[in-house]
């Protein structure tokens, strides 16, 4: 009998079905792969499961039994774990105060912390029970959640985009547990997700949604990757950057250009205590460096100083050879620096303000009539997809809301483009087209600074690579040269 | 008199008049960690001076009076949160006006309040040795107060363990409010034995003052309370003394200090993510 079973579950806000009919088995033992791109209703079947949202039509069973989940206590009392996308921790707390969180009773602080380690242990999840969970890294963060759906012995565990802000050994250990807990203890998993390879390495079973409906389910061995990109995008995907997109290899970079040019941009001996101590780096105009790097070696940091959101303890930011005065806010931008920033919601766009406010906001006219033109012509040449370019910016899906990003600073014609970890989030089809603009942006003459934490993305987009480790450029190279192994060296601090 | 004297006249009557202050910050401090910046405390403490002076005149009984103190001041919290809360109006607005009412009704009544016959009665002092450490552990070791913190920190995270934040932001305006009142008819029963028109004059204020002067922290909040309240002694004082300066400027010092202290003391780090945002029902 299956774990957990959905009968045409249906769900639609307005005029857009977000879930159409979807029926889905879960077996116990399984890890279960559900794939589909942003916005093919993975997220919202969960969110029906947890009793976040309320379904329109449809059944759930669990262990064959229908059941009614109004909410996430429910879902919790019939044996249904989460670890939800975005983190469900609250910084300031303890890991053990956060792992205690949503129980009743009285709190036994010794008696969690011990349970903390016992289910810690079991698993090979290590942690500090007493550490504040704002002070872990995102890997760490993981563990916590994990560890606050496993200690509850959950029958079924949904993991949405657990892999999103990990590294590649932090998901390579995540996986190396969730197959552990089916062996030995027959939970069921689903683990939702649109990295392919991630699916194709990690699942037993898979099943493809696509537009709210259920395309294509088989069993992981009997299919192929191009098989499962080719059903999640209702179309042929070609290598080159979309396989770099998919995880699949590597593109070759395009005919190296041996000028030595001038850097477009210069960071010299960039110090923000104590994330970085020291950075240097050129990016030339022309080209894509990429700096490549373990979360949290400073990188993040390094984006908001180029964001102009923290100004540096000591160093200097020159673009086109003029040193920039980082203190006045602005003016990295009117130096001529356009920067996609990690997380575009905390400081790329105001969710609430409409399309057109969001693209043309760096405009300094408020003529109405000029900007909406503007804000057409710009949502046209970048294929932004949305209602009306008056609908707040929240309602667009997160690729679209990154090409709204994208073209917002691109339309400031800058000399120096900055993204970072610009896939984050985005499905293959708007990563596949997000890659094919920064590569004309760079054949335009723009020098890009791609900073990112995904090796494919590095390899199959840069022409040199810095590394970053401990707040230092660990090592620098041209991505003809680069092999993952050199580029593994050099994050973990080996090499030079 | 001696030195000795008068520095121990002004530190009694310090402390006497940084109770009230003590009592409502007590509450102010749990509803601020749930989230909620509270400024309908100054009229949860006058509301509560009045119906304190007005209930212990009708009954003759300090405790009836405290009570209604007690209860005046919750049922402004309980209003605020429906508002606040249930209807999302912001909670400054709904602040503002409670304030604003509380002052223009007890104004109207006041007839209704004569002053009292018995002496002051400074007994309910020592309910704070038990309302401090409860206050404390509710919000530390509590379950309660768990949810509460969590509530104030990252709503989101706490509705998906399944809180309901907007509960328990409630029930800490609640607690708030029942405290803030204990502290206004402390102020009008227990030391002043009369209510006069706007007698709190800005001491809500002042307790919010003081939680940020106390960065969000119980222990530091109080010695914010006991500043405010020492400052308040020395301006009743000086004249007495013998210092003669400006009136207006004498009733504006602890105010001023209270500035100052938070110009220079508070830390933010403390401060509850969430603090002042309300939180929609299903919103995520």
């Amino acid at each position: 009998m299956s774990a957990l079973t959905l009968r045409a579950v249906s769900k639609r806000y307005g005029t857009v079905v977000a879930c159409d009919g979807v029926d889905l088995d879960i077996d116990p033992g399984e890890i279960h792969g559900l794939l589909g791109e942003n916005g093919a209703g993975k997220s919202t079947l969960m969110r029906i499961l947890f009793g976040l949202e309320t379904r329109d039509a449809g059944t759930v069973l669990r262990d064959g039994e229908p059941v009614r989940i109004a909410g996430p206590q429910d879902a919790a009392a019939l044996g249904l774990g989460m670890v939800h996308q975005h983190f469900s921790l609250i910084d300031p707390l303890p890991v053990w105060e956060n792992v205690i969180l949503g129980d009743t009773g009285r709190i036994r602080r010794a008696a969690a912390q011990a349970e903390i380690h016992a289910v810690a242990q079991r698993y090979g999840l290590p942690i500090d029970p007493l550490a504040i969970v704002g002070t872990l890294s995102a890997g760490e963060r993981q563990r916590v959640e994990l560890i606050k759906c496993l200690r509850r012995d959950p029958g079924v565990l949904i993991l949405d985009e657990p892999t999103s802000v990990l590294t590649r050994a932090e998901s390579a250990e995540l996986f190396a547990v969730l197959r552990r807990m089916v062996r030995s203890e027959r939970r069921a998993v689903v683990l939702i997700s649109h990295k392919l390879a991630e699916i194709a390495a990690a699942t037993d079973r898979v099943t493809v949604l696509r537009r709210g409906r259920v395309v294509f389910r088989s069993a992981t061995r009997d299919t192929d990757v191009a098989e499962l990109a080719r059903q999640m995008v209702g179309r042929d995907v070609s290598l080159g950057a979309e396989a770099a997109a998919l995880g699949l290899l590597p593109a070759t970079p395009e005919a190296e250009s041996e000028v030595d040019q001038t850097p477009a941009m210069r960071l010299r001996g960039l110090v923000v205590r104590p994330f970085l101590n020291g950075v240097d780096l050129d990016v030339r105009p022309g080209e894509i460096t990429g700096l490549y790097g373990a979360e949290g070696n400073g990188q993040t940091v390094l984006g908001d100083v180029l964001s102009g959101l923290i100004v540096p303890d000591a160093g200097i930011v020159e673009l086109s050879g003029v040193p920039v005065a980082l203190k006045r806010p602005g003016a990295l931008h009117r130096a001529g620096l356009g920067i996609v920033p990690e997380d575009r919601h905390r400081a790329g766009v105001v969710l609430d303000l409409s399309v057109a406010a969001n693209l043309v906001m760096k405009d300094p006219v408020l003529n109405r009539r000029r900007l909406r033109r503007t804000a057409q012509g710009l949502a046209e040449e970048f294929g932004i997809v949305a209602a009306s370019l008056d609908a707040p910016l929240r309602t667009l899906s997160g690729g679209n809301q990154q090409r709204v990003v994208l073209a917002r600073e691109l339309s400031a014609h800058p000399k120096v483009l900055v993204v970072a970890q610009p896939s984050h989030g985005l499905d293959v089809g708007a990563a596949e087209d997000l890659y094919s603009r920064l590569r004309s942006c760079a054949r335009d003459g723009v020098a890009v600074l791609l900073i990112s934490t995904e090796i494919e993305e590095v390899l199959g987009l840069t022409d040199r690579i810095a590394v970053i480790a401990s707040g230092r450029i660990a090592g620098e190279m041209r991505t003809a040269d680069a092999t993952a192994e050199r580029l593994g060296l050099l994050v973990g601090g080996v090499a030079r | 008199m001696s030195l000795a004297g008068d520095i121990e006249t002004v530190l009694s009557s310090g402390v006497r008049l940084a109770a009230p202050l003590a009592f409502a910050a007590c509450g102010e401090y749990l509803a601020e960690r749930a989230g909620t910046l509270n400024i309908s405390v100054e009229a949860m403490m006058l509301g509560a001076a009045f119906g304190a002076v007005a209930v212990a005149g009708l009954t003759g009984s300090g405790i009836a009076g405290l009570l209604a103190g007690v209860l005046i001041g919750a049922l402004i919290g309980l209003v605020h949160g429906v508002l606040a809360h249930g209807l999302a109006v912001n909670t400054f607005v709904v602040g503002l006006v409670l304030n604003a009412l509380v002052l223009g009704l007890t104004s109207y009544l006041i007839a209704t309040a004569a002053p009292l016959s018995r002496p002051p009665e400074r007994w309910p002092l020592y309910s704070l040795l038990a309302i401090v450490p409860l206050t404390w552990w509710l919000v530390g070791r509590s379950r309660w107060g768990l949810e509460l913190r969590a509530a104030g920190e990252n709503p989101q995270a706490a509705a998906m363990t399944g809180i309901r934040v907007n509960l328990r932001r409630r029930q800490a305006l609640l607690w708030c409010g029942a405290l803030s009142g204990l502290g206004g008819a402390y102020l009008a029963v227990g030391e002043v034995g009369s209510f006069n028109q706007n007698m709190t004059a800005g001491r809500g204020y002042l307790v919010i003052a003081a939680v940020i002067f106390g960065g969000w922290r119980l222990a530091r909040t109080l010695v914010g309370c006991a500043l405010f309240g020492l400052a308040d002694a020395l301006r009743l004082a000086l004249p007495a003394l013998g210092v003669t300066l400006n009136s207006q400027l004498l009733i504006s010092a602890p105010y001023l200090l209270a500035l100052l202290a938070m110009l220079l003391f508070a830390s933010r780090h403390n401060q509850p993510q969430a603090l002042g945002r309300p939180f929609p029902r299903g919103g995520a």
